[in-house]
């Protein structure tokens, strides 16, 4: 059974198999590198993000290229709230889901009555909207130069507790944080809600026609992708310590659509079979980013016509026709 | 069953045109409450966008539209299937082939399972059991219309008939209480048109639900329904016991005309 | 100040009005919205750029020079992309197009590096104009597209290929029954479109210096902007259009800030979008 809108009784392999991934991902910094758990927590950053752009996306339908314009936002909430507050970082983190929502709600409501490519070429315009207001806000933002020496993530309940400063550390709260995201995903995934944003994608007028209030569920999508993308602005800004208007670039966003089409539409394991491939790798790798976005560009255009579901298409298909018997027994029942 | 005759939809004086094409000219209609109401008429002569207009597919350009007591006209898709319990088939059979044939009816069953809105989010223990309980009605409803072998199939990889069946049960699930069926029999097998046609009636029975069916198949339509209206160019030719209608000249005329 | 102002924004405009009419015939053509259009103008002035700079030509003979090779470019991802999606779904297409625009761009940072190269050609020197000093190239810009427009309105009115464009345009299944090859007139139509850019790319490369891998992005978000104003797949709307979006940016460029300028496009998009009468989304009845 592919991913697509599986939401079914067959649960119990997939959660030992995720249970052995969770177990091996806590091991992970025991046999490798600084440097590999380094590309991991940039996978990661990108993979909060690209949890939110699936569920726009994957699982409503709907091509949302805003998603990096809220993590700016989630980025510079976040940093901003350490920087003159010095708030905790749960925090921080919180708000930094919780900003960018609701600046997605009045970009929303015009939005959405908008059509297929309008639709895609207003959220476009909402990520140049927000680099405006990062770039020109400059008593907030400090403009093009961006913020820096933003603090690291300090994890205590209000005052006093633990900074963490080193790449292990980095990675353990980015796997708890992922963790979570994915929890959260899975909760809206698999919820009533989620079941009519999986209609809606399918075909938006049976979907109203059996009961879908398909406009609120689509605002929902849009306002919680938001929200997903925001977390990712929140540990980026923290791990880098900086932050610019450069992170409404356009890189960004390419960075994110590819780990979600090329990894996998609509399932959740795809983004993070995406984001490990395309940008743990690239990474590890040290690829040179100009190769790395001929290469992003080259796997946007092919998946279309070769994979549009992503690498986890692929490989089922591959697997299925490696593995026929456990296929066809599967179709039985 | 009602001591009175109720009224389950009317609809007064509604007209719709796109641009120049007038589709539906001028129509008073009542449809009693419980009852099975045939509706035929040659190619173009409106059927299919009146059921449009009921169900807020389209507005209509004039005119009234009542569910019951309730003026529906203007109103949302969703909200009509959601508060009206009004459904409808579409010509081509439309599922979500993308979910299981189960996925599909627990989908249809949710609006009334979940009629709040923040419900639908919630994923705790509570709902977990209703969208059980779904599952299990859903199971009863397949297996009523003969497609439980195919509970986790996916309804894209069913055939034609099997997807208009699991249409048919799909808009059984949120208790209906008007059905309009577009073609319903249209490009299926006799088995399976006998096998609607026994579920048309069983539900119409106990639970007095109505039914509106739009179709070419006379025959079926004869046998199965109570009342039978003609409709042609928008206008209501006939309307009255399905033997004397189909006698009409005028009837016989419009469809060897149009 | 103002009618300085004015004359440059015409002439900003005619450069958009150019790069736009192209955009707009590929979708009216092929039904989608061709992302990676401003790459094609980056790889017109790239590659006069490249005549001149390397192969020491003068600027007359890197026009020709670079519409033939932005020209052969295009044909080949006509050819080998662009064909494909004449039926495929519209996100499919922005992903598509996406991915080449993101494979030209970076390709031409890799071969060129990614500082910016001075364009070194063009005739800069001032001529008088309506009592005013305009450079030459600007006059010629303005030119160039008025006579382009012109071309194209009797190529698609009276020529027979531009029959073929108004038939795939208004609907592609009965193409198929007449005869017409809809993947012939996709590839002819967005080699044209594409080229249309590139020139617009080495006209204006003398008036904005810089050339980079990069400079075509902006470009292609200021089309969309200026084909929605102008009615996608209007051609003389979209002269108006990129008059008006040239002008506007001009006039906020001069008065509020430059820094604003580019946002001016996004603004004016964003607003056209949100008025564009909507009605209800099921005005088609779909079964």
């Amino acid at each position: 059974m592919s991913g697509i809108g599986s939401i079914g009784p067959h649960v119990a392999k997939p959660v030992a198999g995720g249970c052995l991934v969770v177990a091996s991902l806590v091991l992970l910094p025991v046999v490798a590198t600084s440097y590999q758990l380094g590309t991991l927590v940039v996978s990661m950053v990108f993979l909060l993000p690209a949890l939110g752009l699936n569920l726009i996306l994957g699982y409503t339908g709907m091509l949302s290229l805003a998603q990096m314009g809220f993590f700016g936002v989630g980025g510079y909430t976040s940093a901003l709230l350490a920087m003159h507050f010095g708030t905790p970082f749960w925090l921080n983190f919180l708000a930094a889901c919780v900003v960018p929502a609701l600046v997605a709600i009045p970009l929303a409501i015009p939005a959405l009555r908008l059509r297929h490519t309008s639709f895609v070429m207003c959220t476009i315009a909402f990520v140049f909207i927000l680099e405006s207001v990062s770039k020109n806000w400059v008593s907030v933002t400090r403009g093009d130069m961006g913020l820096s020496s933003v603090p690291r993530p300090r994890l205590g309940l209000w005052s006093g507790g633990f900074e963490v400063h080193t790449v292990v550390q980095y990675y353990y709260l980015g796997l708890l944080l992922c963790m979570l995201a994915v929890a959260a995903l899975v909760a809206i995934v698999r919820s009533p809600a989620g079941r009519y944003m999986i209609a809606i994608r399918e075909d938006e007028i049976l979907a109203a026609s059996v009961g879908g209030r398909t406009w609120h569920y689509r605002l929902a999508a849009f306002v919680l992708s938001a929200a997903f993308a925001g977390a990712g602005g929140s540990y980026y800004v923290h791990y880098i310590t900086v932050i610019s208007p450069t992170v409404f670039d356009p890189s960004y966003t390419n960075t994110v659509l590819v780990v979600v089409l090329g990894g996998g539409v609509g399932t959740i394991s795809g983004p993070i079979l995406g984001s490990v491939v395309f940008v743990a790798l690239s990474e590890a790798l040290r690829v040179a980013p100009e190769l790395r976005m001929m290469i992003y560009g080259l796997i946007l255009t092919v998946s279309v016509f070769a994979f549009p579901k992503g690498l986890i298409e692929l490989l089922a298909s591959v697997a299925k026709r490696a593995w026929p018997l456990r296929a066809r027994r599967s179709h039985a029942d | 069953m009602p001591t009175e005759p109720q009224t389950a939809l009317s609809l007064r004086g509604v007209k719709k045109s796109f641009g120049p094409i007038v589709a539906v000219a001028d129509v008073d209609l009542d449809i009693a409450a419980g009852g099975i109401c045939g509706l035929i008429g040659p190619n173009g002569s409106g059927k299919s966008t009146l059921f449009d207009c009921c169900t807020g597919l389209v507005l209509p350009t004039a005119g009234r539209i009542l569910a019951g007591p309730t003026d529906i006209t203007g109103w949302e898709m969703a909200r009509i299937a959601r508060q009206e319990r009004l459904f409808r088939s579409f010509q081509k059979a439309v599922v979500f082939r993308a979910l299981s044939a189960e996925e599909n009816l627990v989908l249809a069953g949710q609006m009334a399972a979940f009629p709040g809105l923040v419900s639908t989010f919630s994923f705790g223990p509570i709902s977990r059991r209703r969208v059980r309980d779904l599952r299990a009605r859903a199971g009863e409803l397949l297996e009523r219309v003969g497609l439980a072998h195919m509970r986790h199939a996916k309804a894209g990889e069913m055939s034609f008939g099997q997807q208009k069946l699991l249409q048919f049960a799909s808009m059984l699930m949120p208790e209906p209480r008007i059905i309009l069926l577009d073609e319903p029999f249209a490009g299926i097998n006799p088995v399976l048109i006998q096998r609607i046609v026994d579920n048309i009636r069983m539900v119409n029975r106990e639970g007095g639900v109505t039914f509106v069916i739009v179709e070419h198949n006379i025959d079926v339509l004869r046998e199965l329904s109570h009342r039978l209206v003609v409709l042609s160019r928008g206008r209501i030719l006939a309307d009255g016991d399905p033997n004397d209608v189909i006698r009409d000249p005028r009837v016989v005329e419009a469809y060897l005309a149009g | 100040m103002l009618q300085n102002l004015l004359t440059d924004g015409l002439v900003i405009g005619s450069v958009y009005a150019l790069v736009s009419v192209g955009m707009t015939v590929i979708l009216g053509v092929l039904g989608q919205i061709n992302f990676a259009h401003g790459e094609y103008y980056m790889a017109g002035a790239f590659a006069a750029w490249w005549g001149i700079d390397r192969l020491g030509l003068s600027y007359v003979a890197a026009i020709p020079l670079a519409l033939v090779i932005v020209a052969a470019i295009s044909l080949a991802i006509g050819y080998a992309v662009m064909q494909r999606l004449v039926d495929v779904s519209f996100d499919a297409g922005i992903i598509a197009t996406l991915g080449i625009s993101l494979l030209l761009q970076n390709t031409a940072t890799l071969l060129f590096g990614g500082t910016y190269q001075i364009f070194d050609g063009g005739w800069l020197e001032p001529v008088r104009v309506l009592g005013e000093d305009v450079a030459q190239q600007r006059v010629l810009i303005f030119v160039v597209t008025l006579a382009v427009f012109g071309g194209l309105e009797w190529l698609v009115r009276k020529s027979r290929f531009g029959k073929q464009m108004r038939a795939v345009a208004q609907n592609v299944e009965c193409c198929h029954i007449l005869g017409v090859d809809v993947r012939r007139v996709v590839l002819i139509t967005f080699v044209l479109g594409t080229t249309l850019a590139a020139l617009s790319g080495v006209l204006t490369a003398p008036i904005v210096m810089n050339v980079y891998g990069s400079m075509g992005e902006a470009i292609t978000l200021k089309s969309f902007a200026v084909i929605v104003m102008g009615g996608m797949g209007n051609i003389s709307g979209t002269l108006l259009a990129g008059w008006l979006l040239g002008i506007m940016e001009s006039l906020v460029a001069g008065y509020v800030g430059l820094q604003f300028r580019d946002a001016v496009a996004f603004a004016l998009l964003v607003l056209v979008l949100m008025w564009r009468p909507s009605g209800f989304f099921t005005t088609k009845a779909r079964y």
